[in-house]
């Protein structure tokens, strides 16, 4: 069986191909039309008679950060027609008053109110699709409030829209995310419709151009680590933004299911930036919002942790004396310094490249110039710039597990990307972690992760009642629960003792429980999980090694600092503390 | 900096971080959970900050005042002292402070209360006379459980106040075991370097910037509108070197109503206004501030002495001191034209319930950029709770919540609009509104036009700007807020 799985990142498009207990690999460089970078990395990793293929995509992402999405209107209430413009009310940066956060999805003349009324209990006032205005637009959102449980209204208009403007795409909020705070829902809304037409003529051409290169039709990776149909991912094209970044976490959490580990964090460091996430007892941790381009996007996801600093990142002072390394990045061009393609500016390849930590040439063939670097990093002390980076990655390291209360000593740290592996000892060292686990492909795992993902389906239904009124609960998923009076939730596992699970849950976040408080049922998640292909990746006699020592993997580097030892068995790296 | 340090300093910011994550998401209160209005920090053994989360900037510069007041009574390790008095180290009332002794120095919570007790529910009334009507007034007090009982039973919905306590006390208990494991890592002493290189640090960076304004002496003046006539506020700005010195000579003596405030508060506005001019990224820490200097006549509106109340003080003055040092600061560089400069608080509340909520508006226009609209300017940044968090937990109902379009000032570039929101009462209770730029527009910025003025209605009829009545079931309350002054002709 031949299972393919491609990533489309920024600048590499990555396949991974299992075969027969082979992998094989391919990196090219990401084309302006996805569909063709995706051909081109699957032939490049030799995918030929190939039965399940999932993949990962920026198309999404990228519409809405450049966006590059469908005209939308946006339908509501009236009287709460800028609801996507007023937002929360704070300011984007505290101390620069007329910074703005990003411009909303659909400006103010396409954003309409209908008379009717839902409260929280029910019908206040009766709908009026007469006042319902003429919508030009190719996308439209509908977010009636309280639609999260009281849908009538806002199901009534989303079809009378569909029924007038027969070939736009219309979503109804309940339809993408039934969770109560509106702005959160709408703007969630907004972003699924926005993104649609762009995302679904993508799909059609990808599919297309699979079906006459012989691959199987594509599976979509999700943010929420699963994959879906192309037909399920264009409907809620909201559910993929980030759909790369998912898919490394998969890859980490099947490469320390090998390794016999249950707890790990993943740790991606690329170019750029940096994603890191939490996976306890085999699952990565998850999360039901985060924010994309200034946008909540209130959906479930794999609960990732970025920085934007990585390996690219350029190094500099600030005004206070203090050295500093990004967010401003060198990028694939002209790259950091010692790549010898007309960069100038220090960066943190050039520091390890000083360092000693990365060998004269990559495995890619680029010749890495010494001198180079050791022009762009006058006046700066390498083994400082690594610090300082480390730092900031400690940071990151440390929000997803001390500051949510596990200890990282019990947990082995995954390292992938570019340049995740060269830092990996030292972080792991600081957060008094014992294992390292380095994947032989470590700079393609993230379609590894493809390879591997699960169907997944995600539902969420908001109950809002005293969790002693909510009736039968499903058996297996999520509930969100609260102290009554309380306006956040803690995510527990449904099981027999939900209210006991919640105490206890809320003594480890907070420190205190409060078990005479009457608890109040948020939401209830569930999931619909069909497993993904079992993975066995070839495996090697063991060669031991210990530090200091440099491991050149295809197309990342690993360093080995002293003190650690380890075993390289053809599957990845596992590195100890001796 | 030594690396050393520096990584030092970002893990201590990091402690003061996740205490402000902790405090938020275990409140019961809608103020501190939906909306944000509380702060956390950290301070050295001197008594100075070195590390804040930042939430809300009128707490930025007030927190050391509370530090040096429960210094003052010799805290051990393991107490939690709490206090709100304006006159000892507060700011108002409903701004509950807890300082207790860390490892290496100190930590410190403030949060806003939805009712700390006194006459109105919500204890923000419009027209109190002394300090004793706003509420409870706590001089520095070691809180034990006792204490805690003794306390919330003066304040409205007990329950949940003791609930936002336990959460402030959560986010306390956290800071002494994160600073304990650090100490124990690192050693103490690299951790007390680390807190004196914070505040230097931030000296450095502050002074480097100050230098390069033009060294001089501007002044400038501006009005607050209390219940009858205009209290008038005079800032005098000197910029000497890489110092500056603020003077609030010639301001209104403290008046009878509740728009007075304690230095710290006009220190938090200052210091605001010289982060924004001279270095937003400045890391929070006390030494950004040691630079600046704030002295104010005692018994003036912006030093007041006891029994004066103080509820509108924190939230009004302070943003009207924001405007008239920005404006004495335009004599020298180019600044931002004024806000909304106004939080437009609004209580709600019987013996039942408190709801509390402050509103956006228009933000001036800066000289390269339009203003934002209906955001918090200057010294809030408070989220708004949704219409769906509020219509599911209050008998209140939104009925509009919309930008005002067109109620920025004009100019180059345009101030920001300001917001309309309208609330219908499903109980009979009262309100309060305390809001300003009712009669005197935010004014624009070299030739810019000013903002449209803030306007309150209760049932269609026009309304004063501080105001506590009595509502009916069905009435509806709607509140109009400033538009920014443009900037530029």
């Amino acid at each position: 069986m031949a299972i393919l799985g491609v990533d489309v990142g920024g600048t590499f498009t990555d396949a991974v191909l299992l075969e027969d207990g082979r992998v094989s690999t391919g990196k090219v460089l990401t084309a302006q039309r996805q569909e063709e970078s995706v051909l081109t990395a699957a032939r490049a990793a030799g995918a030929r008679e190939v039965q399940r293929f999932a993949h990962g995509t920026t198309v999404a992402t990228n519409a809405l950060l450049e966006r590059k999405g469908a005209r939308t209107a946006f339908v509501t209430n009236a009287g709460f027609e800028h609801l996507l413009h007023l937002r929360r009310q704070t300011r984007a940066q505290l101390y620069r008053p007329c910074a703005d956060w990003p411009e909303p999805l659909v400006p103010l003349e396409r954003c309409h109110g209908v008379h009717g009324r839902m409260g929280p209990h029910g019908e206040l006032e009766p709908l009026d699709l007469a006042s319902l205005p003429d919508v030009e637009a190719d996308a439209v959102a509908v977010c009636l409030l309280h639609a999260y449980r009281e849908s009538g209204h806002e199901r009534a208009v989303a079809d009378e829209l569909r029924r007038r403007l027969p070939h736009a795409r219309v979503v109804a909020s309940h339809e993408v995310a039934p969770e109560f705070r509106e702005y959160e829902r709408a703007s969630t809304t907004a972003a699924d419709a926005y993104l649609g037409p762009v995302v679904a003529r993508y799909l059609d051409a990808l599919t297309g151009a699979c079906a006459a290169a012989g691959l199987p039709q594509p599976l979509v990776m999700r943010s929420s680590g699963g994959v879906a149909t192309p037909a399920e991912a264009a409907a809620h094209p909201a559910t993929i933004l980030v759909s790369g970044p998912a898919a490394g976490v998969v890859g980490a959490s099947r490469i320390a299911a090998l390794a016999g580990i249950e707890d790990a964090i993943a740790f991606d460091m690329g170019g750029t930036s940096t994603d890191v996430c939490l996976i306890a007892g085999g699952r990565a941790e998850r999360a039901s919002e985060r924010a994309v381009s200034g946008l909540p996007i209130r959906l479930p996801t794999v609960d990732l942790h970025t920085v934007g600093a990585g390996g690219g990142s350029l190094v500099w002072r600030d005004a206070g004396g203090a050295l500093r390394v990004g967010p401003q990045s060198a990028g694939a061009s002209p790259g950091p310094a010692c790549y010898g393609r007309g960069g100038t500016q220090a960066t943190v390849t050039d520091a390890n490249l000083l360092l000693g930590r990365l060998p004269q040439r990559l495995a890619g063939g680029v010749e890495l110039d010494v001198a180079a670097a050791e022009r762009a990093l006058a006046g700066f002390d390498p083994a400082a710039v690594v610090d300082v980076v480390n730092a900031e990655m400690l940071h990151a390291l440390r929000v997803v597990s001390v500051e949510r209360g596990h200890d990282p000593a019990g947990f082995a740290l995954v390292a992938f990307g570019g340049a995740g592996p060269l830092h990996a000892c030292e972080l792991a060292e600081e957060l008094g972690m014992r294992t390292v686990l380095v994947p032989e492909i470590a700079g393609v795992l993230s379609a590894l992760g493809l390879v591997a993902a699960d169907e997944r389906r995600d539902a969420v239904r908001s109950y809002l009642v005293p969790l002693a009124q909510a009736g039968e609960l499903p058996r297996e998923g999520e509930a969100d629960l609260r102290y009554a009076g309380q306006s956040f939730e803690l995510t527990v596992p449904l099981q027999d003792t939900l209210a006991e699970a919640f105490h206890r849950a809320h003594e480890e976040q907070y420190g205190f429980a409060e078990r005479d408080r009457a608890l109040e049922l948020v939401a209830v998640r569930t999931a619909e999980v069909r497993r993904g292909p079992s993975l066995e990746l070839p495996q090697a006699e063991p060669t031991q090694l210990a530090g200091p020592a440099v491991v050149e993997l295809p197309g990342s580097t690993c360093w080995v600092p002293p003190g650690w030892v380890g075993a390289r068995d053809g599957r990845m790296l596992r590195l100890t503390r001796a | 900096m030594t690396i050393e340090l520096q990584i030092l300093g970002s893990l201590l910011r990091a402690i003061a971080e996740e205490m402000g994550a902790v405090l938020v998401r275990s409140a019961f209160s809608a103020n501190i959970k939906e909306r944000r209005d509380c702060s956390t920090a950290l301070f050295d053994e001197r008594g100075r900050m070195v590390a804040q989360a930042e939430h809300i900037p009128v707490h930025l510069g007030a927190m050391p005042d509370a530090v040096a007041a429960v210094m003052a009574h010799d805290p051990q390790r393991g107490q939690v002292w709490a206090l709100n008095d304006p006159y000892t180290g507060g700011t108002h009332l409903p701004d509950i402070t807890l300082v207790s002794r860390t490892e290496a120095g100190f930590a410190v919570t403030r949060a806003h209360h939805a009712d700390v007790g006194g006459r109105e529910p919500g204890s923000m009334p419009a027209d109190s006379r002394t300090l004793s009507e706003e509420g409870v007034v706590i001089p520095p007090t070691l809180l034990d459980d006792d204490a805690v009982a003794r306390l919330v039973a003066q304040m409205r919905n007990p329950d949940e106040r003791r609930g936002d306590l336990r959460a402030q006390l959560a986010a306390h208990r956290l800071a002494e075991q994160r600073v304990a494991e650090l100490c124990a890592k690192r050693g103490k002493d690299a951790v007390t370097a680390a807190m004196d290189e914070l505040h230097a640090y931030s000296e450095r960076a502050m002074r480097a910037g100050i230098a390069q304004l033009p060294d001089g002496r501007y002044e400038a003046c501006d009005v607050l509108e209390p219940i009858a006539g205009d209290l008038e506020l005079r800032a005098a700005v000197t910029i000497e070197g890489d110092g500056v010195a603020i003077d609030f000579e010639g301001t209104s003596p403290q008046h009878a109503g509740n728009l007075n405030c304690p230095l710290a508060v006009a220190r938090s506005a200052c210091f605001y206004v010289v982060r924004v001019l001279v270095d937003p990224d400045v890391p929070a820490s006390g030494g950004a501030f040691a630079p600046v200097t704030v002295t104010a006549p005692a018994g003036c509106l912006v030093n007041a002495r006891p029994p004066a109340a103080v509820a509108a003080g924190n939230v009004e003055t302070s943003s009207r001191i924001v405007d008239v040092v920005m404006r004495a600061f335009g004599q020298a560089i180019d600044v931002p034209a004024q806000g909304q400069g106004t939080m437009n608080n609004v209580t709600l509340g019987n013996e039942r319930f408190t709801y509390y909520e402050t509103i956006g508006g228009g933000q001036g226009a800066c000289p390269g950029a339009d203003g934002p609209s209906g955001v918090h300017v200057a010294m809030s940044n408070t989220l708004s709770t949704p219409v769906e968090a509020l219509e599911l937990q209050y008998p209140l109902r939104v009925e509009r919540y919309a930008l005002r379009l067109g109620s920025g000032g004009d100019g180059q570039h345009r101030g920001g609009d300001g917001v309309m929101r309208e609330l219908r009462v499903l109980e009979d209770c009262r309100l309060s509104i305390i809001s300003e730029r009712r009669a005197h527009a935010p004014a624009g910025e070299r030739g810019g036009a000013p903002g449209a003025r803030g306007r309150n209605l209760v049932n269609g009829e026009p309304a004063p700007g501080k105001l506590t009545r009595e509502l009916t079931e069905g009435d509806v309350v709607t509140i109009e807020t400033p538009g920014g002054g443009g900037w530029g002709g």
